[in-house]
């Protein structure tokens, strides 16, 4: 929800030919809450509201909104043509799923090689990593180190932007806690890994806890 | 024994003399009469059979010159002969086919031979590119660095010429691939490998690539569009279905050369999620990433598992159905039957992974939540195939199941005023009630289903269209469900409790619909009624036609002949046994309200 819109014309400005009637009106219209219009009869198209309202009642219907404050957003129940033009995103978000504090976290994290205990990622930055996943009873699930050292020059470290729900949440909260160059073992349980459902394709069984050794490259 | 020297074509005889004659033309200044000649009697010669002939003038060094210009010439007639695999000529043939190769320049003889690909009829595709293919990899690699735009002609040539073949759709056919595309396919594998390991190469010296590096580009180019034609057509087979299956093999090969040629797969599934807008050259990553190839590649990974090995396991499955939805809504928004089961394949298997009531209301900011949810209304209520609308509605039902109970509001809602089919509000409307009741059960309560936002949704469920007027027939699944929802709402928030506060309610929902809707059902059964008793008489007295049809049924702007009275008889009747049924709701409806309005004995 925007901030409340601000005064941009002085009562003098208004009255002057400075604004022109249309312009008043989109402002209202584009401001103001879908009652307050209705109130005023400044809903519709803009040639008409402008046929039929004279500038003193927009100028009037200017400084209300002010005093009452009536803005968009500032009603409980949207009307339907609200619903039917809503303004759908195209713009793609970045959408975070809720974390809401539930208590202690469920992944525990031992350094095996220490960091720079300078770089620690934060929310929304990229972070690239080397990483071996297994099973509690050792079976490798997953991993992007190659078979080799060689290979792995050729190869790249897996990136994401972090803290964004995009991975697991084990993940999510276990790099944020790492610096650049640290190598850890993240031991998650399956409510921030991969639940009741488990990822058959990957040969995670349900509520399976996964380990991880995970080796921070590279923050951003 | 001496017959067939003593047999020697005119054309033949041409030839030699025209290359005896150039032998000593200096600096290759044949002239156009010269190349003319050339094509014309070494055509004729190799047509003919001649082509033990052709291969010792070819290959004669003095002639080396000539052949180099000119030879290319010849691939036209050569491949011809080829084809017909006649024991007799086959093996000179080929012979000449490889002097060629060597001896010509690339350059003309990628023209020469991708002209034979285009021009192949849709009997022979099959056979003169597996023919070829290997002869055009030869010359690709002999054009070294400056390969690239060619390699990439080459494919673009070689796939539109394929994805002319028709697409097996059972086992048996993929095993007998009559028309060979499982063959060319497979040909086409061994084709781009060089080129594949080329960039590798680069990538192991300088362990990255330039996203420009102009070879990278053209695989780039040539992995989309196999993942449009012919991947996105193909049903794959499962290995229990197909143990070994060439078509399963090539979409794996694929996605593992976007992986070579350094397309990281998971970011090449969130493109659309994540990108930004307006970078610059941002049309040409349009191009470069259609979104049809990425919706098959995505279908392959989470529906066919090809290749998820190399699939990192670490996303969230709320992340990997977000980006999946941008696929979904392009495959679901076609018409043809196996793009919306792909679509629908691919929204179940992205669904399943998700936790029921866990994706949050604002995933439904994100226009794929909305659209999706639309284009899947159309395919339940317009696919002629009932298959699909079958697993369209239970797609529907468990993306129902996933959302939060806030977002599940926020959906019935938009449905509700969104949709304008009664059978489909009439499904929302049964899944709000099963909400309310759920949310009446102990631990269950929230703000949604009960209390504050329940009745601005109630008023949307419980409301006639047009009044008194509303056609209760047209409207039946709709009235049925809100009916239920009500009745089922009376008895089971009791009305010291009024959880939901639907008693207090009560008087404005008996003005705005039980009062209408009573008016309208005795309007429509007088109507109904008075219209049975006229066609019964009218059939009594045997008029032909019923003097005024109730109904009249058009399809595709023809108009059905008019129902016999029979018909027309049971039509009426039937309607008038729905109105009984929505009567006997109602009425159950009113009397519980009148109970409550008795006072307590």
């Amino acid at each position: 929800m925007a901030a409340a819109p601000e005064r941009q014309w002085s009562d003098e400005q208004l009255k002057s030919e400075e604004v022109p009637k249309k312009e008043l009106i989109k402002f209202i219209q584009d401001s103001a809450a879908h009652s307050f219009l209705a109130e005023h009869k400044l809903l519709g198209n803009i040639k008409n509201v402008s046929k039929t309202a004279k500038k003193e009642q927009l100028i009037e219907a200017y400084n209300q909104l002010f005093q009452s404050q009536r803005f968009k957003g500032t009603e409980p129940d949207a009307p339907t043509e609200e619903l039917k033009a809503v303004k759908i995103s195209d713009a793609p978000k970045d959408v975070k799923t809720e974390t809401v504090d539930e208590g202690p976290p469920k992944f525990t994290k031992s350094i095996l090689k220490k960091g720079d205990k300078t770089n620690f990622p934060k929310k929304g930055e990229t972070v690239s990593c080397w990483y071996t996943g297994t099973l509690e009873d050792g079976t490798v699930f997953d991993t992007n180190i190659p078979a080799t050292a060689k290979k792995k020059k050729q190869s790249k470290p897996l990136s994401f932007k972090v803290g964004m729900g995009k991975v697991i949440r084990g993940w999510d909260e276990g790099l944020l806690t790492m610096s650049k160059g640290e190598t850890a073992r993240l031991e998650i349980e399956s409510e921030w890994a991969y639940g009741k459902k488990g990822l058959p394709d990957a040969k995670i069984p349900p509520n399976a806890k996964l380990i991880f050794e995970v080796e921070l490259v590279a923050v951003d | 024994m001496n017959k067939a020297f003593r047999s020697i074509s005119m054309a033949l005889d041409q030839l030699s003399d025209m290359v005896q004659r150039c032998q000593t033309v200096k600096d290759e200044s044949f002239a156009p009469e010269d190349y003319d000649l050339f094509t014309a009697a070494g055509s004729t010669c190799i047509e003919q059979g001649d082509s033990a002939q052709v291969l010792s003038i070819l290959v004669d060094e003095k002639n080396q010159n000539i052949v180099r210009c000119m030879g290319w010439n010849l691939l036209g007639p050569l491949v011809k002969m080829l084809l017909k695999k006649e024991d007799k000529t086959l093996p000179h043939c080929h012979a000449i086919l490889l002097h060629l190769l060597e001896v010509c320049s690339p350059k003309e003889l990628l023209v020469g031979l991708l002209e034979q690909v285009e021009e192949a009829d849709s009997g022979s595709i099959a056979e003169t590119i597996t023919l070829l293919l290997k002869p055009l990899q030869t010359v690709l690699l002999r054009l070294g660095i400056r390969k690239a735009s060619s390699v990439g002609m080459a494919l673009s040539t070689l796939l539109s010429q394929v994805s002319r073949l028709p697409v097996p759709v059972t086992a048996e056919q993929e095993e007998d691939d009559v028309f060979g595309l499982c063959r060319c396919c497979s040909a086409l594998l061994q084709f781009v490998k060089p080129f594949v390991e080329e960039i590798k190469e680069v990538v192991k010296d300088n362990n990255s690539i330039s996203k420009d590096n102009e070879l990278r580009v053209e695989l780039l180019k040539f992995c989309m569009k196999s993942l449009s034609e012919p991947l996105l057509e193909v049903q794959l087979k499962d290995t229990d279905t197909l143990q070994r299956s060439p078509l399963r093999d090539f979409a794996t090969e694929i996605l593992i050369i976007l992986s070579d040629i350094g397309e990281s797969l998971p970011d090449l599934l969130s493109r659309n999620v994540l990108r930004r807008r307006k970078v610059p050259g941002f049309l040409e990553e349009e191009v470069r990433y259609p979104k049809e190839s990425l919706a098959c590649m995505s279908h392959l990974l989470f529906v066919d598992h090809i290749a998820v090995d190399i699939f990192p396991a670490v996303f969230s499955p709320i992340f990997v159905l977000q980006c999946n939805m941008e696929y979904i809504e392009l495959l679901l928004s076609r018409t043809e039957e196996n793009r919306l089961q792909k679509g629908l394949e691919l929204y179940e298997k992205s669904l399943v992974r998700v936790e029921e009531n866990s994706l949050p209301v604002d995933l439904l900011e994100l226009k794929t939540f909305f659209s999706v949810p639309q284009n899947l209304v159309k395919v339940m209520t317009m696919c002629p195939d009932q298959t699909l609308r079958t697993k369209g509605l239970k797609v529907f039902q468990l993306s129902i199941d996933k959302f939060n109970t806030e977002a599940k509001y926020k959906f019935f809602r938009g449905m509700l005023k969104t949709s304008h089919h009664a059978g489909v509000e009439g499904y929302i409307i049964k899944n709000i009630k099963n909400q309310i009741d759920s949310s009446l059960k102990p631990g269950n309560s929230n703000d949604w289903f009960l209390g504050k936002h329940l009745l601005p949704l109630l008023r949307l469920v419980l409301c006639l269209p047009q009044g008194p007027e509303t056609d209760l027939l047209q409207n039946l699944d709709r009235i049925m469900e809100s009916l239920n929802l009500l009745r089922y709402m009376l008895i089971r928030d009791k009305e010291w409790d009024n959880e939901t506060g639907i008693w207090t309610e009560l008087y404005k929902i008996e003005d705005n619909y039980l009062k209408p809707m009573r008016t309208g059902l005795n309007m429509s059964k007088a109507h109904y009624e008075a219209e049975l008793r006229s066609t019964k008489e009218n059939r009594k007295i045997g008029l032909k036609e019923a003097k005024a049809s109730v109904c009249s049924v058009t399809v595709g702007n023809e108009k059905l002949p008019n129902m016999t009275p029979e018909t027309q008889i049971q039509v009426l009747q039937s309607a008038l046994f729905t109105f009984d049924l929505i009567e006997s709701v109602l009425a159950r409806i009113e009397e519980i309200i009148e109970a409550k309005d008795r006072p307590q004995s």
